[in-house]
């Protein structure tokens, strides 16, 4: 062995240097995967909702009954709520939560999920477009709502990013309601070997729910699920719930608002919610490996509770978004207070068949007094393309204004109404104004910068643009 | 002959012409011809499904060759196979037979291909697709690799029933990804590998380790799959085979294709000065054969050793031709060129568009490019395999073929060309491989524990495992709970390790004459040497200057220029022995073999006028040191042979004998002559007597010195007669080394340090 061992170091020593740049190769996983995983530890100043004050004042009902087994384990564990659990295929651990349901998280009452369930059920009409091939949910489709208690809120933390079968979670959570109560229940393996049995806890579990609510559980917590499954020999086992991965509406609305689209920070900047002295994601395998290593539980507390955060968390977030698609903005959720956001909102509900709902914030949004030109010109496209020209002419004519007079001119504007003059209304001196004023506008924009492929190109269609139309009017006009 | 264009009416008789022209016929040394064949056929099997014997009828095979039929039926006995057989001989029919008729009989059944590039895997399956198509069944095959769209890749891992790929994405995507592919791994019934001998070497102990890896996954799904394999001709394809795959093989080598005629002209550009013992340009002697053959209409491949060699030959042939044929008629086609270029080349060869191609090695493999008429090589291609195999793209079933060997003044092609018996007569080399060098087993034991725990008991490599497990345990890679290692870590261990080492992590070549674009590649070890800043990249028969290498990114800049030299660059070598393994005394020589660590750095380049070669002048290179740890074997003179000579005189004779041994060395040694270095030193730091050191350029080793030490006295007794029966007068670069370098006497001192060794013959 230690033979071994020393070849290897000489080995290594003399190839350590050959291998420097792969040390800088970043570990698997996709852009999502890291977003969500790797949070960094921020922390809100400002917030309407201090976590602490907040667990002096409603702390959660804590239901705990000490099992039989429970003396097996360690006072450390019992510290943390944590008891152990048994299965015909072995032990692991349990540690379980209950919030009664009026408990306030940010600014929400996990109570009100009994409201949203309504609006919750258009995911499933969403992903019957999809699957369908559609784009977006035919308004006015009949829906049933989604009954509380057969949804099951899921969250994972593992040894590693990506899906890869050696991925472990060594943490599994569980959130559901139960009565007046939300229940938390973490399962918690000790080493890898338990993870047999925690999965068969698992499984006879999740038959009980129709709907699973994840938050990036799509591209990873249910595929790792999936891999443990079929390693660990329940290659059998067949469950398939509406799944409502959270992220994807998400980023839909908050992309281009939020600085990154991490539960945790929209808990902050949308949900009222602060962690305080929370355990990034990110820190939770090496917090484990030093368990497994040192087999000191106190540690995992951080991730306990991290881990616990997000699924109540998890609950809000969903019915922040239940009450959107439940017709709720502007009641039980405030409008949207800048343009973007209330664009990317509006084309979201578009989407999943609330037209109406949409409706009401295109319309703030043409008066919005800070709505740049980007926006409204996104906003008159998609007019443009559910054939609503009014507003998109009178949204593009807005902007035409506007980037007159502005410094750094944009002129997508002027080459729409080009376009919509040219070939809506026949107007060819106007398309040719708007034309010719577009050109103006580039050289402006662009005067004594030295023009790429890309540029040359743009300038040349202005050019041909205006070309094709002087000759039409020459033909018209003889 | 026509009067008026000067063309002939076919290869036969401008070979014949050709024998006729006595400044061509004075440098040809040897004109093999080889006669043609006729195919040895046996009949259909009996129980090859109706669909297939009339998919097979569609393309006008109604018998087979003997060799299909023998490979068809070992398959069906349930054995493990192994095909050798040269180019153009029909061997994807014997793993396509067995394996359509296994899916006709159940079509639950899959097959997983693998081919060492992803241009040989694009054939395989536009060649497989045809033929489900003729059978009208629903045999999905298709590739899987980096160019897969993501869309496409599910369908494939749930219905594909043949996946081609390669190692690569098999190690690094399929198999730590198995559980998406249950489909596959429960109901593989073959993994057919072709191509094997190019899995030697670095690359091949890797893929045998990744294979390791493989048998495990089908294990755990219930699964032992049939190994079919195909091998260019090697001389121990089945032990080979058998070291790849970790099992026993049947062999199948008796190939029944019919070949047309063939002659194999050795050529030796002419001595132009006798005093320095300088040859003509092999550059300049491949040009003017294969611009006759052009001009002839021949389609003509021309094989070149280094990237720069083809860039240059391409940049006189398109030059020869235009008038005729038009520059982009003749193609230059190597590693760097990127994908979408290739397959366009590809295309023209096979549509006799593209009338000449100037290739590397890369047109080696079965890439299918149909069946060319000459070939010409600069260069001896360094293996008697590798030299069947080029001259084998050129040849049809019918009609006749010509293969030119243009020797270069270097020592092993100087022998061969002087030797032809050696070639003709010798078995090809063996290919190497070293599944259990520990720094590639370690990695591959990761690898698979990240994919399945490892249980006691388990095997894998020749290491005990549980060592291995234990040194990763405390490496904090691995947790132990009671029989079982689990992966417990944050990485993914494959995207750390790649199959084609160092030689892999490429450096981007970006050319910003006009705005940037992404011009080629060059691997890492070429980089100090070929890419550093000032250096003269050919591309495409385009000049360019590199202005800036980022080594650490990985990066060079190149600007179009218009110059008339290319550049050449140096390295210095530094080497300390570790640890000495086994030591045998031979004559007057102790020879051992053990561990060593080198230290390399690129430290000048020369600018060399074109055409005329001559050095017009140098500059530095600036770029970190590279630390190598590998094996190594060195032999040493006595003190009493050291005393004979002054320390410049043993210096030269060192180098001389040295720049013989390591050009012959790849006689015995299927690797390209890059893979092992020579170190002579005066005075070594370790014998402390004058020492000849070769080493194998990856760290810990993969064999190619051990094989060394052990043929040492048959290396030695070749380089001998070698230098004795060079016609030189004292040393040129097709022995000792030119006399720039060696000195006046650096053939007589060669001689001379040989003759003090007492080698036994």
């Amino acid at each position: 062995m230690s033979s071994l061992r020393e070849r290897m170091m000489r080995l290594r020593g003399a190839s350590s240097q050959n291998e420097q740049p792969d040390a800088k190769q970043p570990a698997s996983g996709g852009d999502s995967q890291t977003l969500v995983r790797s949070e960094t530890d921020e922390h809100h100043q400002d917030g309407r909702t201090d976590h602490s004050e907040f667990h002096a004042e409603k702390h959660p009902e804590v239901a705990h009954v000490p099992g039989p087994d429970e003396e097996k384990l360690s006072p450390e564990w019992a510290d943390m709520r944590v008891r152990l659990a048994k299965t015909e295929e072995g032990e692991f651990l349990l540690r379980e939560t209950r919030y009664p349901m009026t408990y306030l998280h940010g600014v929400h009452r996990l109570d009100e999920l009994y409201e949203s369930v309504m609006g919750l059920a258009s995911f499933e009409l969403w992903s019957e477009a999809k699957s369908a091939g559609a784009r977006r949910v035919t308004p006015g489709t009949p829906i049933s709502p989604v009954h509380p208690e057969r949804m099951l809120f899921f969250d994972l933390e593992t040894t590693g990013l990506g899906v890869g079968a050696g991925n472990v979670p060594f943490m599994v959570g569980l959130g559901f309601v139960q009565g007046d109560q939300f229940v938390v229940e973490q399962m918690l393996i000790r080493h890898p070997a338990e993870e047999r049995a925690m999965l068969c806890y698992l499984t006879n579990k999740l038959h009980a729910y129709t709907h699973l609510v994840t938050y990036n559980g799509r591209t990873f917590d249910w595929p790792v699920l999936s891999n443990r499954l079929i390693l660990n020999g329940f290659r059998t086992f067949r469950w398939e719930p509406i799944h409502i991965d959270l992220l994807h509406p998400s980023r839909s609305v908050w992309r281009n608002t939020l600085a990154s689209c991490k539960l945790s920070h929209i808990e902050e900047e949308r949900l009222g919610i602060t962690r305080v002295d929370d355990v990034p994601g990110s820190m939770a395998p090496g917090i484990y490996f030093q368990y497994l290593a040192e087999q000191d539980p106190k540690p995992l507390l951080g991730v306990f509770t991290h881990n616990e955060i997000d699924m109540v968390s998890l609950a809000v977030l969903a019915i922040r978004f239940g009450h959107l698609l439940g017709g709720e903005l502007g009641r039980r959720v405030p409008y949207p207070e800048g343009a973007e956001e209330t664009l990317r909102t509006g084309l979201w509900l578009e989407r999943m068949g609330m037209t109406d709902a949409a409706e009401a914030l295109y319309a703030r949004l043409e008066h919005h007094p800070a709505a740049a030109s980007q926006i409204l010109c996104s906003l008159a496209e998609r007019d443009k393309k559910c054939g609503n020209w009014p507003r998109a002419v009178l949204l593009w004519q807005k902007v035409v204004l506007e980037e007159e007079g502005a410094l750094h001119p944009n002129w997508d504007a002027h080459i729409e109404l080009a376009m919509y003059h040219e070939h809506k209304t026949k107007q060819i001196r106007f398309a040719l104004s708007y034309a010719e004023t577009a050109l103006t506008l580039a050289h402006t924009r662009w005067a004594g910068l030295r023009l790429d492929a890309k540029k040359r190109a743009e300038l040349d269609a202005i050019r041909k643009r205006i070309d094709r139309l002087r000759a039409r009017l020459e033909r018209l006009h003889g | 002959m026509n009067r008026w264009t000067g063309k002939t009416s076919g290869l036969d008789e401008w070979l014949h012409l050709l024998k006729q022209q006595p400044e061509i016929m004075e440098n040809v040394t040897h004109w093999h011809t080889l006669p043609p064949r006729e195919a040895i056929t046996a009949s259909l099997p009996g129980d090859i499904h109706p669909k297939l014997v009339g998919a097979l009828g569609t393309k006008g095979i109604r018998e087979l060759y003997i060799h299909q039929a023998d490979a068809y039926r070992a398959v069906r006995r349930g054995e493990h196979v192994v095909t050798v057989t040269p180019t153009a001989s029909g061997k994807t029919l014997c793993y396509n037979l067995p394996v359509l008729q296994s899916l006709l009989e159940n079509d639950s059944g899959r097959a997983l291909y693998l081919f060492p590039t992803k241009a040989l895997a694009q054939d395989q399956v536009a060649e497989l697709q045809e033929l489900a198509a003729a059978m009208d069944v629903d045999i999905k095959s298709s590739t899987y690799d980096g160019d897969t769209p993501p869309t496409v890749r599910q369908v494939i891992r749930n219905a594909g029933h043949i996946v081609v790929t390669n190692p690569d994405m098999l190690h690094s995507a399929i198999l730590p990804h198995h559980t998406k592919w249950v489909k596959l791994f429960e109901n593989i019934k073959y993994i057919v590998i072709d191509e094997v001998h190019s899995y030697r070497g670095v690359f091949g102990s890797h893929v045998a380790n990744v294979i390791r890896r493989l048998k495990r996954i089908c294990k755990f799904y219930g699964s032992s799959p049939q190994f079919i394999c195909a091998s260019a001709t090697v001389d121990n394809p089945k032990e080979h085979a058998e070291r790849l795959i970790g099992e026993q093989v049947t062999l199948v080598a008796n190939n029944g294709a019919p070949v047309g005629e063939k002659h194999f002209v050795c050529y030796n550009p002419p001595v132009v000065n006798k005093q320095l013992g300088i040859r003509r340009s092999s550059v300049l002697e491949t040009q003017r054969l294969a611009g006759q053959l052009l001009k002839q209409g021949v389609q003509t491949i021309v094989f070149a050793r280094s990237r720069v060699r083809v860039e240059l030959l391409l940049t006189y042939l398109q030059e020869i031709v235009k008038n005729e044929l038009g520059t982009k008629t003749i193609r230059g086609y190597r590693g760097g060129y990127l994908p979408k270029l290739r397959r366009e080349i590809e295309r023209g060869l096979r549509s006799g568009e593209i009338r000449g191609v100037v290739s590397t090695n890369a047109l080696e493999l079965g890439i299918d490019i149909g069946q060319l008429q000459a070939c010409v090589m600069n260069g001896y291609p360094g293996t008697i395999a590798s030299t069947w195999q080029q001259s084998g793209r050129a040849g049809r079933r019918a009609g006749t073929s010509v293969t030119f060997l243009v020797a270069s003044s270097n020592p092993l092609d100087q022998y061969m060309i002087s030797n032809p018996d050696f070639f003709f007569n010798q078995p090809p080399e063996r290919a190497l491989i070293h599944p259990d060098n520990l720094l590639i087993l370690i990695d591959h034991v990761k690898c698979a524990a990240y994919e399945l725990p490892f249980e006691a008991g388990e095997l894998f490599g020749s290491e005990p495992l549980e060592h291995m497990l234990e040194f990763l345990v405390e490496e904090k890679v691995l947790h132990q709970v009671k029989n079982r290692w689990y992966w417990m870590e944050q990485s993914f261990p494959a995207h750390g390790i790649s199959l084609r080492s160092a030689a892999q992590e490429n450096f981007i070549i970006i050319d910003m004459t006009e705005g940037s674009r992404v011009l080629g590649e060059v691997d890492r070890f070429s980089a100090p040497t070929l890419i550093h800043d000032e250096a003269i990249y050919i591309h495409e028969g385009v000049q360019y200057q590199v202005e800036k290498l980022d080594y650490p990114e990985k990066k060079a800049y190149v600007r179009e220029v218009d110059v008339d030299y290319y550049t050449d660059a140096n390295m210095a070598v530094e080497l300390k022995v570790l640890h000495v393994d086994k030591e045998q005394l031979s004559g007057e020589l102790m020879r051992q073999y053990g561990e060593v660590t080198i230290n390399a750095k690129a430290t000048i380049f020369k600018k060399i006028r074109l055409r005329t070669h001559e050095n017009i002048g140098s500059g530095p290179i600036h770029l970190p040191e590279e630390e190598l740890h590998t094996s190594g074997y060195w032999f040493s003179f006595s003190e009493e042979a050291a005393a004979t000579k002054s320390t410049n005189d043993m210096q030269q004779a060192l180098l001389g004998l040295a720049n013989v041994l390591v050009h012959i060395a790849p006689l015995y040694l299927m690797c390209d002559p890059l893979d092992i270095r020579v170190v002579p030193q005066v005075k070594a730091v370790h014998t402390k007597l004058p020492t000849i050191y070769f080493y194998d350029r990856y760290p810990g080793g993969i064999g190619l010195s051990e094989r060394l030490f052990h043929v040492h006295d048959e290396l030695l007794g070749r380089a001998k007669s070698l230098i004795a029966s060079c016609t030189c007068l004292s040393g040129c670069p097709a022995c000792v080394g030119p006399i720039e370098e060696v000195g006046l006497l650096g053939k007589s001192l060669a001689l001379d340090l040989i003759d003090m060794a007492k080698v036994p013959s």
